[in-house]
């Protein structure tokens, strides 16, 4: 097999080359859509920097007037920072965690195992999906409430720790996985378990990847539920925490409002580089020869 | 295991809903208990937005040191959120013992039957008129005005100068006073006003309230194309009509162009004189001022602010009460704005502010009116807005859009 | 797609205690012992919410219920029919309508390109190209906000001036009742192509490389590989990428939210939107009618997608 990689590899490095023209094009295409991409999180950036006045000026400025450390220092002085900070993380470890393990099981199931009620209960995942959530918050919260988990951390997490995006998302990514790969371990008389385990795990890398990335994003993010969960500030994220400051009655301090985005933003890209390098073509060769 | 017991019953009650229904005559009317004599004890929970969330802590010392054997827990929540988080407590039964509340949201809170009225040991005449409305709900009162905040005209001095006017003192002078703004002080608009959308509502019902139109007659049902409503509409839309006012803005749009002395007057808060001084960066220094409202057969303006709500579920009623009445002192008032710049709502509060812009909200807030505190009020407010902004923009005749003001806020209704 | 039973092995004498079972008893405990944590899950926090405000739909609550939810009078499905003679409602159900059929291939079209593109077409500064195409995902709404406003200026914007050298007088954008929507459609594919690419990024991973290289051999261009490898393997990627940007755009609300407020003249208003206010007035059953609705147009919408997308068997 890795000959054959390589082989490959060898040919494809011939073939660029040979189109280095091409990829020119390409990566100044790429270049130009980057910068309209990016330009909102480098106005975020600056923001941060500026005074609520000069955030304020219409037309805005892209680089700020006189760079100022204040907002920073205004939230790290008013808030317990690692505090929040910690909070964040056990809350959005968890999901992420529980999402990873129990939406691939259901994922592997609902892809690869042939069993009575597979339609239905994939049917019931969908449906999941997609009602929405406004219309079930404040029952949520009545249930919630009445099982004693609120100001619980188990009050964030539980209700959020197998999404049915996560189950949908897994299970897309693992049917699209050659039923070879699983057929021969069946022959070589490996149990469900251990073909999930040691077969399907390992080739739903990316998938994986993906799932974390976007749990992490989507529960880092997440602003209501916490704030209705948590009675007492020692139980708020780091979101929530953030948004103590900059939003008033009748107006906004948009310096602490950015710089707190560009703080609550860090963790969710170094999370994105972590994970994304498993994006690399070629993981999923599959073994066949 | 108990719990799970209770959900699985509500959840089957539910769906036996032939058997539940609404009491034809509601229940008795809730009667307000004594404050009660002796000094507060226990914990006292309370929640408080953003910065006042944060700095509550500074009053409750002084509170503590009156009561030993109190304390105060205070848990600051974000703005952002808040009403949503008041609601799902309510709903789940895991209220605190009280609460800073929007003055807008009360209305609401108080028809959900979570909040406790208030006791008769509180004088209402202490607190501006306008303020104690904001806690009326059906006649009984539900908390006290904590601060206040009301509307007035800002306006450009240089300009207003240049174009040899003073500030107005009724419609036909605001009328000329902006016409002079734009023609002879050089601004491109003599006022900006909100063209309809959210919040808009704020800006119009004064001008409503000046021509002694009302918003819900003596039975309570909505009246809002009445005559005087009328009147005042038209006043509102002759603005976009001559072109003395923009009818679209950006946010942000208005202290730019004030600064610029593109816009000459709007109408705001208190808290746009810090958004200007700051802005401005000594531009504007002696440049601006404010007015009164205009007087018809008022010269109401708009009250708001924030009041504070005891819940019903408290586990500390008596102590919670205790801090409200602490909080409402005049000297606890006045230190209340030296620490965060809340305008007092209890009137002797005022004895320490010299500032003499503040000293004119002061006086407004002696005729500034809040909307009915009905538990639709948001909604009808938004019909308001909307109905407002095809009035300016989409040119609906003034009497097509009261009329249709008027027929969807009488199928909203007042609530139950 | 299907496990091909005909290839599975006999049981494993390996596993003696099993011998009793038969095949698909087995494989029907693997796979609801795989199901079993996310439906206790399920079962616990999402089935009884779900009842209630399917309940709470074809009854009168409000806010001012909250306190005695079953103190409220049952309706039937009067606010189902309140909906359908609800102007503002059907406003903002054309306007959802409008922002999906343009929304959804707009945005699927742009992260495949962007997709495809850096996993092969990029050679350097690979992760750099890949963050900054994700940035967007994570970048505060405000700021999104601002920036999208400031380049929609009608005199002073990016957009027109752009226009403006191609001798186009631009509209006013978010206050013009027709250019508002595009508007927001452009944001909001700029706002989600990140995301998507992620997922594509993945989808591409399980592509086998000997099919490249197999059309490589047959003499296949870049754009028949693309059409004949690509598009058929991503198909299940494909698919969740359209259903989930679908029930997305369905409930799309931020994007209005803080552009525009649903303006000018509700041009913009969505029902997510229209849900979102009505839950702010405290007309909790109302808005949980309008969810329901939402919720079989999402159906509706998903079935049409699970067809079209339908791997060829």
């Amino acid at each position: 097999m890795t000959a054959a990689v390589s082989g490959a590899r060898g040919k494809r490095r011939a073939q660029s080359r040979s189109a280095g023209g091409r990829a020119w094009v390409v990566h100044a295409a790429l270049a130009i859509a980057l910068v309209a991409a990016a330009s909102p999180f480098a106005w975020m950036l600056s923001g941060s920097v500026k005074t609520d006045a000069e955030i304020r000026r219409v037309p805005p400025t892209w680089l700020p007037d006189q760079a100022t450390l204040d907002n920073y220092r205004e939230l790290f002085e008013r808030l317990d920072f690692t505090r929040y900070f910690v909070n964040s993380l056990i809350v959005t470890g968890a999901v992420t965690l529980g999402n990873l393990v129990f939406c691939s099981m259901l994922g592997y199931a609902l892809a690869k195992i042939d069993f009575p009620g597979r339609r239905a209960l994939f049917a019931l995942v969908l449906g999941t999906l997609m009602v929405p959530g406004a219309v079930t918050f404040v029952p949520l919260f009545v249930l919630v409430s009445n099982l004693g988990l609120v100001d619980s951390y188990l009050g964030m997490i539980l209700p959020f720790l197998a999404g049915p995006f996560g189950v949908f998302l897994m299970r897309q990514y693992i049917s699209g996985l050659p039923d070879e790969v699983i057929d021969a371990a069946r022959i070589d008389g490996a149990g469900q378990i251990r073909i999930f385990l040691r077969i399907v795990a390992p080739l739903a890398r990316p998938a994986l990847a993906t799932l974390g990335i976007l749990t992490f994003l989507g529960t880092w993010n997440s602003f209501l539920w916490p704030l209705v969960v948590a009675q007492s500030e020692e139980k708020y994220t780091l979101p929530v925490a953030l948004a103590l400051y900059s939003i008033g009655q009748n107006q906004t301090r948009f310096g602490l409002l950015l710089a707190g985005a560009v703080v609550v933003v860090v963790p969710v890209l170094v999370v994105f580089v972590a994970l994304q390098r498993f994006f690399v073509q070629g993981i999923a060769t599959t073994g066949l020869k | 295991m108990k719990r799970l017991v209770t959900v699985a019953v509500t959840i089957a009650a539910l769906t036996a809903l032939n058997g539940c229904g609404r009491n034809a005559g509601g229940g008795p009317p809730d009667r307000p208990a004594e404050t009660g004599a002796g000094p507060a004890r226990g914990t006292v929970t309370v929640w408080a937005m953003g910065t006042e969330g944060e700095k509550l802590s500074v009053l409750a010392e002084g509170f503590e040191a009156a009561n030993p054997g109190v304390k105060v827990d205070v848990t600051a929540i974000p703005w952002d959120g808040a009403h949503d988080k008041i609601a799902s407590a309510i709903a789940g039964r895991a209220t605190p013992d009280m609460s800073m509340v929007g003055t807008t949201w009360m209305g609401e809170f108080a028809t959900t039957g979570a909040l406790d009225p208030t006791p008769a040991g509180f004088d209402k005449d202490a607190y501006f008129p306008g303020a104690w409305d904001t806690t009326t709900v059906n006649g009984t009162s539900y908390g006290v005005p904590w601060y206040v905040e009301t509307r007035l005209i800002y306006y450009r001095t240089d300009l207003a100068e240049k174009a040899g006017v003073k500030p107005p003192a009724n419609w036909a002078e605001l009328t000329s006073f902006v016409t002079a703004l734009r023609d002879r002080g050089g601004a491109a608009y003599g006022i900006s006003l909100p063209p309809g959308g959210t919040g808009a509502w704020q800006t119009f019902l004064p001008f409503a309230w000046q021509r002694g139109a009302s918003i819900t007659g003596a039975d309570g049902a909505f009246t809002l194309d009445t005559p005087e409503m009328a009147r005042a509409l038209d006043y509102y839309l002759s603005y976009f009509r001559k072109r003395l006012s923009p009818a679209a803005l950006q946010p942000g749009e208005l202290e730019q162009g004030f600064i610029d002395g593109k816009i000459a007057s709007f109408v705001s808060g208190p808290w746009h004189i810090g958004v200007l001084k700051d802005q401005a960066k000594g531009k504007l220094d002696g440049r601006f001022g404010v007015a009164l409202m205009p007087r018809e057969r008022t010269g109401a303006s708009f009250v708001g602010g924030a009041d504070l709500v005891v819940f019903k579920d408290a586990r500390n009623r008596h102590g919670a009460w205790k801090f409200v009445e602490y909080l409402s002192r005049p000297e606890v008032q006045a230190t209340w704005y030296r620490t965060v710049n809340d305008l007092p709502a209890v009137k002797d509060g005022w004895s320490g502010i010299t500032d003499p812009m503040l000293r004119l909200f002061g006086e407004q807030l002696g005729d500034a009116q809040a909307p009915p505190a009905v538990p639709t009020w948001e909604q009808v407010a938004a019909v308001i807005d909307g109905e407002l902004e095809k009035a300016v923009k989409a040119g609906m005749p003034s009497d097509a859009a009261l009329k249709a003001m008027q027929q969807k806020a009488a199928a909203i209704g007042t609530g139950p | 797609m299907v496990v091909r039973t005909a290839r599975d092995p006999a049981p494993a004498p390996a596993v003696p205690r099993r011998a009793g079972m038969s095949d698909r008893t087995r494989r029907g405990l693997a796979a609801w012992g795989f199901a079993l944590p996310f439906l206790v899950l399920f079962v616990t926090f999402m089935a009884g919410p779900v009842l209630a405000s399917l309940l709470m739909s074809l009854t009168d609550l409000r806010s001012a219920d909250l306190r005695d939810p079953l103190a409220v009078n049952p309706v039937g499905l009067d606010n189902y029919t309140r909906l359908l003679r609800d102007e503002v409602f059907l406003q903002a159900a054309v306007n959802t309508l409008y922002f999906v059929v343009i929304g959804v291939p707009l945005t699927i079209v742009c992260a495949l390109a962007v997709a495809v593109l850096l996993n092969k077409g990029v050679t350097r500064l690979r992760t750099f190209f890949r963050v900054g195409f994700y940035l967007p995902v994570v970048t505060s709404i405000v700021a999104v906000a601002v920036v999208w406003r400031f380049l929609l200026q009608p005199d002073t914007g990016p957009v027109n001036q752009l226009l403006r050298l191609a001798g186009i007088d631009g509209p006013h954008w978010l206050a013009d009742p027709v250019w508002a929507m595009p508007a927001l459609i452009l944001m909001a594919a700029w706002r989600n192509m990140g995301y998507l690419m992620v997922v594509f990024l993945a989808g591409l991973q399980s592509i086998p490389r000997e099919l490249y290289e197999a059309a490589e051999v047959d003499g296949a261009g870049p754009w028949a590989r693309f059409r004949e490898v690509t598009l058929p393997m991503l198909r299940p990627t494909l698919l969740f990428g359209t259903v989930i940007t679908g029930i997305g755009y369905l409930q799309f609300f931020e994007e209005p939210l803080v552009m525009t407020r649903g303006g000018p003249l509700n041009r913009t208003l969505s029902v997510s939107y229209y849900i979102y206010n009505q839950f702010g007035f405290g007309n909790y059953s109302y808005a949980a009618a309008m969810g329901y609705v939402l919720f079989v147009a999402i159906v509706v919408l998903t079935v049409v997608q699970f067809r079209l997308l339908r791997p060829r068997t």
